[in-house]
C-alpha cells in the first residue's frame, strides 16, 4: 500500500517537473512543443487548423446559451443538444477567458462584451458580428434584453425608469455599449424629478449596460438610488414575481410560463451573440450549420472544417 | 446582590451566543432536508441517482457529480496529503528557527487566500502548463487534483505540526537513546506517536476539498458527464449547484437544493470520521 502510494506521488512529481520544463521550452522557441507529440503537435502553421476542438458552453438555463441554442438549431425537439464534452463556465468573462487561453477552443458570448485584443469573433454564414448587420437582421444570432415587472408592483420611479431607458437618451446609451436599439424614433426624456430606492435583479449579460442607464438616469434626478444586482436572468425573473426587487432583467424571452404568474414584460434592447475563437486560430468563417455540428459533437476536430 | 444579578446576565448572554450557533446548524438542516428530500421524493431515486443530468428534458441523475466530487477528493488527497505530513513533519522536527519564522507565517498565509484566487492561479499558471503537456484543454481532474491538493495543506499542516509538537519529549529522546538516528526516531516513533492528530489534519482537508466550489469550477471544465480519466473535465456536487443556480426555476432548482443534501451527507460522514478519530484518540 505504502509503495504504491509513493510511486503514485514519485511520478506526479516527475509529471510536475517535466511540466515546468515544457512551458519553458513553449515560450522560449517555437518549435520545442512539437517534441510533447500528440495533438498538440499537430497545431501546423498556414495550412489550415487541425487539433481537436474544445467546445465552450454557458451552463444549462444561462439566457445566453438558451438563445445560442435556439438559434443556432442546437436545441431540437429531444431539448438542448449541446455536446457532453463541452466544457461549461458560468460568466461571460470566464469564457472569453478561457478562449483566449486555448488554441483549439470555440465559445460564444454577448457581443456587446466581445473584447477584440483578447479573442476574434468569426463570421457566421458569411456575415460579421456587428451593430448594423444585426439590425438589419443579416447576422444569424441576436436576441433580446427584456426587462419585466408586477404591474401591481411598479412604483412611477420604476415607470419613469423604464420610459428613460426607451427614451432617445436611454437608447443612445445602449447603442453607446455596443447593442442594438429597439426604437430609433424615440422621444427626448424629460427629468420627473421623482426621489426614491429602485431595486433591479437578473442577468449578467444585461448588467452592465444597465449600470451605466441607472448611472445616467441618477445624473438627471439626484433623489434616486438605484440598486443593481446581476445575478442571472432566472433569478431576477424570479425575484420579480416573489416582489422582493422591483424589475427583472432577462437576457431571454421571458417564459410563458413566467409570464403567467403575472409579470409584464418591455424588450429594451438587441444583443448579438458573438462566436469566438482563439486569436491563433485560422478559421474566420463558420456557417449555421458547422456550429451547430461542432456544439451537437458531431464535428470534433478542426481539420473537419474546410 | 448586585453581582448575584450580573452573573445571572452573563450567564444568558453566554447561553445565547452558544444557541445562535447551534440554531444556525438546525436551521440549516431542517431547510436543506426539508426541501430536498421531497424533491428527491418528486424527482424518483432512480431519476436522482441516474447518470444523466439533462433539466430541459427532466433528467436529474447526479452521479456523475457525485463520482466527480470523490474523484477531486482523492486527487486532492494524492497530491496533498504527502506533501502536507512531510512538511509538518520538517516544520515541527528538521526546519532551522530562523526558516521556520518565514516558513510557518508562509503556511498561515496559504489558509488565508481566498479560493478565487486560486482558482485564478489554476487557470492562468497551472492550465497551460496540463494544456501543452497532454495536448487536451487543459481542464479537468489532473487539475484540480493539483491546485487543491495545493489548497488542503494549510489545513494538514496547521493540524498535524501541532499534534506532532505535542508528542511528549521522551519518546523522541527515548528513540535516540535506543541507538535511533535523528530521521528514524522522527518518522518511526513520534509521526506514528502523533497519528490521531495528523489523521485529524487529512480528515479536516478532505472536508475542505469536498467543500470546495470557486476554485473547481474554474479549472475543472465542468462537463456534465461522467469523468472518464485524469485529463477528462468533471463537475464536482458543489459546482453544479453554483453554476445553475442562478438561472434555474422549478424543478431544477430544487434540484440543486436536493445536490445540496447529498454534500450535506457527505460533510456530515466526514465530520462523524472525524469525531471518531479523537474518540479514539482519547480511549487510547
Amino acid at each position: 500500500m505504502k509503495k504504491v502510494v509513493s510511486l503514485v506521488m514519485a511520478a506526479l512529481l516527475c509529471m510536475s517537473a517535466l511540466a515546468g520544463c515544457s512551458s519553458t521550452d513553449g515560450t522560449s522557441s517555437t518549435g520545442g512543443s512539437s517534441t510533447t507529440g500528440g495533438s498538440s503537435a499537430a497545431q501546423t502553421e498556414g495550412t489550415g487548423m487541425s487539433g481537436a476542438i474544445t467546445v465552450i458552453s454557458r451552463e444549462e438555463g444561462s439566457g445566453t446559451r438558451g438563445a445560442f441554442v435556439e438559434l443556432m438549431g442546437v436545441e431540437t425537439d429531444d431539448g438542448d443538444m449541446t455536446t457532453e464534452n463541452a466544457e461549461i463556465a458560468n460568466s461571460t468573462s470566464l469564457v472569453q477567458n478561457t478562449v483566449s487561453g486555448n488554441k483549439n477552443s470555440i465559445g460564444y458570448i454577448s457581443l456587446g462584451s466581445y473584447d477584440s485584443s483578447a479573442v476574434k469573433a468569426v463570421k457566421v454564414d458569411g456575415v460579421e458580428a456587428t451593430v448594423e448587420n444585426i439590425k438589419a437582421g443579416k447576422y444569424a444570432v441576436s436576441r433580446p434584453f427584456v426587462l419585466c415587472y408586477k404591474e401591481e408592483n411598479l412604483t412611477d420611479l420604476g415607470k419613469d425608469f423604464i420610459k428613460f431607458i426607451l427614451s432617445a437618451e436611454g437608447q443612445a446609451i445602449v447603442s453607446e455599449e455596443g447593442y442594438i436599439t429597439v426604437n430609433d424614433e424615440a422621444e427626448s426624456y424629460t427629468a420627473s424629478g421623482l426621489t426614491g430606492n429602485l431595486s433591479l435583479n437578473g442577468s449578467t449579460s444585461v448588467g452592465p449596460v444597465m449600470e451605466v442607464l441607472a448611472e445616467a438616469y441618477m445624473g438627471l434626478n439626484s433623489g434616486v438610488t438605484i440598486d443593481i444586482q446581476q445575478t442571472g436572468s432566472g433569478t431576477g425573473i424570479t425575484a420579480t414575481i416573489d416582489g422582493s426587487c422591483e424589475i427583472g432583467m432577462s437576457s431571454r424571452e421571458i417564459k410563458d410560463e413566467e409570464l403567467s404568474q403575472g409579470l409584464t414584460a418591455e424588450n429594451i434592447a438587441l444583443d448579438g451573440i458573438a462566436v469566438i475563437v482563439n486569436q491563433e486560430n485560422t478559421v474566420e468563417d463558420l456557417t449555421s450549420e458547422q456550429i451547430r455540428q461542432i456544439y451537437t459533437g458531431e464535428v470534433t476536430d478542426w481539420s473537419e472544417i474546410g | 446582590m448586585k453581582n448575584k444579578l450580573k452573573e445571572t446576565v452573563m450567564h444568558v448572554v453566554f447561553f445565547l451566543t452558544a444557541c445562535v450557533s447551534i440554531a444556525a446548524v438546525l436551521i440549516i438542516c431542517v431547510y436543506l432536508l426539508g426541501n430536498g428530500i421531497p424533491t428527491i421524493a418528486e424527482i424518483g431515486l432512480e431519476n436522482f441517482f441516474g447518470i444523466t443530468w439533462k433539466p430541459s428534458k427532466d433528467l436529474y441523475g447526479i452521479v456523475p457529480f457525485i463520482v466527480g466530487s470523490i474523484y477531486v477528493t482523492a486527487g486532492a488527497i494524492v497530491v496533498g496529503v504527502p506533501i502536507g505530513i512531510l512538511c509538518a513533519v520538517y516544520l515541527a522536527y528538521f526546519c532551522p528557527k530562523k526558516l521556520y519564522k518565514i516558513l510557518n507565517p508562509a503556511v498561515r498565509l496559504m489558509a488565508g487566500i481566498p479560493s478565487i484566487v486560486y482558482g485564478f492561479f489554476g487557470l492562468m499558471v497551472i492550465v497551460p502548463v496540463i494544456q501543452q503537456l497532454a495536448g487536451t484543454s487543459g481542464k479537468g481532474l489532473l487539475t484540480a487534483s493539483i491546485l487543491l491538493g495545493i489548497m488542503i495543506l494549510p489545513t494538514i499542516i496547521g493540524t498535524a505540526e501541532p499534534a506532532l509538537r505535542a508528542v511528549p519529549g521522551s519518546y523522541y529522546e527515548g528513540a535516540l537513546a535506543l541507538g535511533a538516528t535523528h530521521e528514524r526516531s522522527t518518522f518511526s516513533v513520534v509521526l506514528p506517536a502523533a497519528k490521531s492528530g495528523v489523521m485529524s489534519g487529512v480528515i479536516l482537508g478532505v472536508g475542505r476539498a469536498i467543500g470546495e466550489t470557486m476554485a473547481v469550477i474554474m479549472i475543472a471544465g465542468n462537463q456534465t458527464k461522467m469523468p472518464g480519466g485524469l485529463l477528462d473535465g468533471l463537475r464536482t456536487m458543489t459546482s453544479n449547484i453554483v453554476l445553475e443556480m442562478g438561472y434555474s426555476t422549478g424543478l431544477h432548482r430544487r434540484a440543486l437544493i436536493a445536490t445540496g443534501v447529498v454534500l450535506f451527507v457527505f460533510i456530515l460522514i466526514i465530520n462523524i470520521c472525524f469525531s471518531l478519530i479523537k474518540r479514539g484518540d482519547k480511549a487510547s
